[in-house]
């Protein structure tokens, strides 16, 4: 009776304006309300579906019962875990950069402390290095940094050019997706242009995973290098750096092998990044700052909703 | 008659509920069919352009957005759609809270949802700094329900569903979207005139 002299002229018309609407002017209600009934009955009730239903709201019982009437199976639970051991989870041992590339004041503590640290630690990269040779026999420095010079600009440039298939050949699993995080969406131009210092090896270590037998090699080789480096969004808008101004990058790259593998090779498995480097520079991007957000005031809904849930609960054993 | 046609409903209904000798027929396959909502018009979201040299104009993001199947008409629908096209998001959104109808709560609901998704996954600084681009409403699934008709006849009742489109864009909406402002005797003068210039001669050169 939308329509009525009772919403036009009762109260309700000064009632706010959520009561009121939807209000309609002209009405498709029939005008003798006798027969409503058999009106009603010419339809064939249909029961709808609810496309939009939002699952993860309803309830762990809700579920069951809609299961349970439409007599769905509930899935099969995934027990596996996938296990995948080509590459280790970190880094042993990591290289610790000495303060300001190796030229900081002797005086500064952290130096000093550094220097004393080195002495025992080359000894341990000799051994590891010879524990490498036992495996590889034709192991040569000076060859092997031009190789990992190679893997490196091959990594990068397989990154650039979004192949992923060939990323797997240039870096380890655990790397893989610290390469690819946040490049999704995004178009990035490098460019290698020279390096400022040969590479070299600083620093060398194996471990045993699992078995005795079982050896991966581990050896952080330091790159000084000149590149270029721009970052677009995906309507191509600059978000970092630029295609014309060159960078010096000094990088500690540690390289992975399976040693026991007969078919394994040296792979990009970190960056080690030291205390002393240079903060990041800020995105380019600009956002607007969020409000923050007002403490949740507790409700007493809670309860409600419980018994709820033990009341349809009680009609699916049904 | 009437036995008849209460027959023809119920099979009619239970049609989809088949069980043949306990084993699930129509229902469990259902679980694992392909959906059938609309996929072409979020692939927009995904297509990455080339990047701009620094003179150029920085594109404006956009985003897009749909609501699927909404329990209204698709044709009542569009009347809704059209109505807040070439807006901006804050003016489309304060019109549809005034429109008395049942479609306008889902579009200003959908405006909404790409306004955020805008802020959130397509790098657009400023949520007020978008206008409709483009709205539009597509049929979705029908369900055909029955009723009587004199004489033992039957007809068809269509329940339908829509869905909804929408793509924001960054910055200022045009100035007329539609096209309604006449232009003036100059500007219609100048016009001919270039079109004229333009046309080609056929075999003078």
């Amino acid at each position: 009776m939308a329509n009525s002299l009772l919403s036009k002229m009762g109260a309700l018309r000064l009632a706010p304006v959520i009561f009121i609407q939807p209000s309609r002017t002209t009405t498709s209600k029939h005008y003798i309300p006798k027969y409503k009934k058999q009106r009603a009955q010419k339809y064939l009730k249909v029961e709808l579906p609810n496309p939009n239903e939002d699952i993860a709201a309803m309830g762990q019982e809700k579920i069951r019962q809609k299961m349970k009437e439409r007599g769905l199976l509930p899935p099969r639970p995934w027990m596996e875990r996938p296990f995948y051991i080509s590459a280790t989870g970190g880094v042993f041992e990591p290289y610790v950069p000495p303060e300001g590339d190796g030229k900081a004041s002797l005086v500064s503590t952290t130096r000093a402390k550094q220097a004393v640290q080195l002495l025992e630690k080359k000894s341990k990269s000799m051994m590891a290095i010879r524990k490498i040779k036992s495996f590889e026999e034709e192991f040569d420095q000076k060859e092997f940094v031009q190789q990992a010079q190679n893997t490196y600009i091959k990594a990068h440039e397989s990154l650039v050019s979004g192949d992923s298939r060939a990323l797997r050949l240039y870096v380890t699993e655990k790397a893989y997706p610290e390469f690819r995080f946040n490049s999704h969406g995004k178009t990035i131009r490098w460019r290698f242009l020279e390096s400022l210092e040969p590479p070299r090896v600083v620093h060398a270590r194996c471990t045993d995973v699992v078995s005795k037998e079982n050896i991966y090699g581990q050896l952080t080789v330091r790159f000084h290098t000149r590149q270029t480096l721009a970052v677009y969004d995906r309507f191509g808008r600059l978000i970092h750096g630029s295609e014309i101004v060159a960078k010096d990058v000094l990088e500690y790259i540690v390289f992975e092998k399976h040693l026991s593998n007969l078919y394994g090779t040296w792979r990009i498995h970190e960056k080690i990044i030291p205390d002393w480097a240079p903060p990041k520079q800020p995105s380019k991007l600009t956002r607007v700052m969020p409000e923050p957000e007002p403490e949740p005031v507790k409700v007493a809904a809670d309860k409600v909703e419980s018994v709820e849930g033990k009341e349809t609960a009680a009609i699916a054993d049904k | 008659m009437n036995q008849l046609f209460k027959r023809l409903c119920i099979s009619s209904l239970n049609s989809n509920q088949v069980q043949i000798n306990n084993i699930h027929t129509g229902i469990t396959a259902l679980a694992w069919s392909k959906s059938d909502l609309p996929r072409k018009f979020l692939l927009h979201n995904k297509k990455i352009y080339p990047p701009q040299s620094p003179e150029e104009e920085p594109r404006p993001a956009f985003v897009c957005h749909q609501k699927t199947n909404i329990k209204y008409s698709p044709l009542k629908l569009w009347y809704i759609a059209c109505l807040v096209r070439g807006m901006t998001v804050d003016e489309a959104v304060k019109q549809l809270s005034f429109v008395n109808k049942k479609g306008a709560v889902f579009v200003k609901e959908a405006i909404l949802e790409a306004q955020e998704l805008a802020v959130k996954e397509h790098n657009v600084e400023f949520r007020s700094n978008l206008w409709v681009a483009e709205s539009f409403s597509g049929k979705g699934m029908t369900i055909k329900g029955i009723r009587r008709h004199a004489k033992g006849r039957m007809g068809e009742v269509r329940y339908q569903f829509s869905h909804y489109f929408v793509r924001l864009e960054e910055g200022k909406p045009p100035a007329d979207y539609y096209k309604v402002n006449p232009q003036t005797p100059q500007q219609q003068l100048n016009n001919w005139l270039e079109q004229m210039r333009k046309r080609k001669i056929i075999n003078s050169y």
